[in-house]
């Protein structure tokens, strides 16, 4: 009896300290991460809290911790400048242009991604090279393919676009697309679903090949033709991850900033929030009036994200 | 002759039919739909590669040059040739940017071994909070953080009298921060489908933890380790906006802001824009048609932000 107890207590004792060693060398493995994650992105995020409410300009940046505190000044002054606020249908103002844009853009990126899986799910030779190629615009560096673009669509006489146009006798002279107000922006758009349609589709396109084929012989028993077959299966089958790609496309459009940036550099009504940010803090080196910017972002994301958490949870409960 | 027009019909018919059998709607709308992705992707590659063996009479005209008439290396000649006019020192910023890339692929592989093997192996208080909180990171735009990151930068300059901005080594960091997060996720997710069973095997054996990481764990996750090193190897090599704000001094400029330098001079040479693009492009094309299958992979779990 009592050695049954000593044996317990040993192996107790035993675990307890194998445990804690556990413990210690898990926090000693992880130490470095979490070093390089909390200085570098959680601190600055919190920071970025105070900058916005701070007046920081390029002179006192070197005495951060000791720039004036004015409220809601900052805020007060993005809320009510013209590049933010709504002017009108020629002035957009940044945020509905963000808006506008970024809901747009991952609409037509998910329904390029859609038609891009479908094509590729369908058995041919060569499908292997075409995935491969498919995936060129996502994985191929944003400075160089914005820059292709940019002289693609050039006003002057070697750009290809308006060589195309004026040939087919569309236009009668040259024009400087990303220059034109209202259709800057959607060029903007077709870029963006130019370039990320190959995360979308490798998205579907992994759910479509997990698909079950029985569903489709039934249906062709049944006499579906393909048209029917789509709606009535491959839909309600891709359906959450047409969701899921929305949620984070959307959110990752609204962030982005390269490839407006580049390619009209927010101009032309293309000034979008994350380049209204950049504009405030270094252009202007309104650094305060920079935070604020990026925090009305993130607060409107953080909404977003709630209210669509929320609408999936109540959809999935009724169904 | 009555019988070979017969024949000939009957052949003609029997052709139409095929065609008619072969080629139904469908077919006709992939076979569209694949010739319009195709080219549209293709083509802007094939314009920057073409473009940047153009002459600058090419790149000038009137009209767009389609096709070089030959394959002139001028543009290249500005980016490497010091002899040149307006030579453009490119490979000093090609080195820039495998400075930055390459060791933050290693010491983002090596950090998140550790990390993915605490949070997959070892039970500890939090782990589930840290590999949570971890994801928040996704969270953060980037216009969010540059702003404090600067101002971070240009106090520590000031209080340790040494310059922080045109390093190289913020940016490794910065980097760092942005792609441990999801390489830890990924790796964590990887580790958990190994059997435990088989490095218990080994700790009785006598092994310690390190020899278990180094012999067991290691060794059976190098598809998911390839996976991370190559994703954080080319995030590095594409990045924009840090890059652009931190970095001032020409001498410590990478690939991409030295390609905005050159786009924004006064005088117009896109065809050396083109060149410093392909120069670019090719590693990572190269880099994602070798390690595909991994990376197809990786990019379904969502381990890529942007």
């Amino acid at each position: 009896m009592a050695e049954t107890a000593s044996s317990k207590k040993r192996f107790w004792l035993f675990s307890k300290s194998m445990h804690a060693s556990e413990v210690r060398l898990a926090w000693i493995l992880i130490l470095p991460t979490a070093i390089i994650v909390f200085g570098l992105v959680l601190f600055p995020a919190i920071f970025s809290v105070w900058i916005s409410f701070h007046k920081i300009g390029l002179y006192n940046l070197n005495d951060v911790f000791h720039a004036p505190f004015i409220g809601f000044d900052n805020y007060k002054a993005v809320l009510n400048d013209f590049a933010f606020k709504w002017g009108g249908p020629k002035q957009w103002g940044a945020w509905v242009t963000t808006i506008f844009y970024s809901f747009i853009s991952t609409f037509i990126t998910l329904i390029g991604g859609l038609i891009a899986a479908i094509l590729l799910n369908r058995p041919f030779r060569g499908r292997g090279l075409a995935r491969s190629v498919f995936l060129f615009p996502y994985v191929a560096p944003v400075i160089s393919v914005a820059f292709v673009w940019r002289w693609l669509l050039d006003p002057r006489p070697s750009g290809v676009l308006n060589h195309i146009l004026i040939n087919l006798g569309l236009i009668e002279t040259q024009q400087a697309f990303l220059a034109t107000r209202g259709l800057a922006i959607w060029l903007v758009i077709i870029f963006q679903a130019w370039r990320y349609f190959p995360f979308a589709m490798l998205m579907i396109l992994a759910r479509l090949q997990a698909i079950d084929d029985t569903l489709y012989e039934a249906a062709a028993v049944d006499g579906a033709n393909s048209w029917q077959k789509f709606i009535s299966i491959t839909i309600p089958q891709i359906r959450y991850v047409l969701g899921a790609i929305f949620l984070l496309r959307l959110l990752w459009t609204f962030n982005k900033f390269d490839d407006i940036w580049l390619l009209t550099g927010g101009g032309y009504g293309t000034n979008v929030l994350p380049v209204l940010t950049y504009q405030f803090s270094f252009n202007m080196y309104d650094f305060g009036k920079g935070a604020a910017t990026a925090m009305i972002m993130m607060a409107a994301l953080v909404i977003f994200i709630i209210g669509y958490v929320l609408i999936i949870m109540r959809n999935s409960e009724e169904s | 002759m009555s019988t070979l027009n017969q024949h000939e019909r009957v052949r003609k018919g029997n052709f139409i039919d095929h065609l008619a059998k072969t080629l139904s709607w469908e077919k006709f709308l992939f076979a569209v739909g694949l010739f319009f992705f195709v080219s549209m992707i293709i083509f802007p590659f094939y314009w920057m590669v073409s473009s940047s063996f153009k002459s600058g009479a090419e790149i000038a005209g009137r009209a767009p040059v389609y096709i070089p008439s030959s394959l002139r290396l001028d543009a290249y000649r500005e980016l490497f040739d010091p002899a040149w006019k307006s030579f453009q020192n490119f490979g000093s910023n090609i080195v820039n940017s495998l400075l930055v890339a390459i060791p933050t692929a290693l010491i983002a592989v090596v950090l998140s071994i550790m990390g993915a093997y605490a949070s997959a192996r070892l039970h500890f208080k939090g782990r589930e909070w840290i590999l949570n909180g971890v994801l928040i990171v996704y969270l953060f735009p980037a216009v969010l953080l540059m702003i404090p990151l600067f101002a971070m930068l240009s106090k520590i300059s000031q209080t340790f009298g040494f310059n922080v901005q045109d390093n190289l080594v913020i940016l490794v960091l910065t980097y760092l921060a942005q792609t441990l997060p999801v390489a830890l996720y990924m790796l964590t997710n990887y580790f958990r489908t190994i059997p435990d069973e088989i490095e218990q095997a080994a700790l009785i054996d006598g092994c310690t933890r390190f020899e278990v990481i180094w012999r067991v764990t290691i060794p059976l996750a190098i598809p998911a380790l390839v996976t991370v090193g190559i994703y954080t190897f080319m995030i590095a090599w594409n990045e924009f906006l840090y890059a652009f704000i931190f970095l001032n001094d020409r001498s410590t400029f990478t690939i991409p802001i030295k390609i905005n330098t050159i786009f924004n001079d006064p005088s117009p040479r896109p065809h050396v824009v083109m060149a410093a693009s392909t120069i670019m492009t090719i590693p990572i094309i190269v880099l994602f048609l070798a390690f595909e299958k991994y990376l197809s992979q990786g990019l379904t779990s969502g381990s890529v932000k942007g």
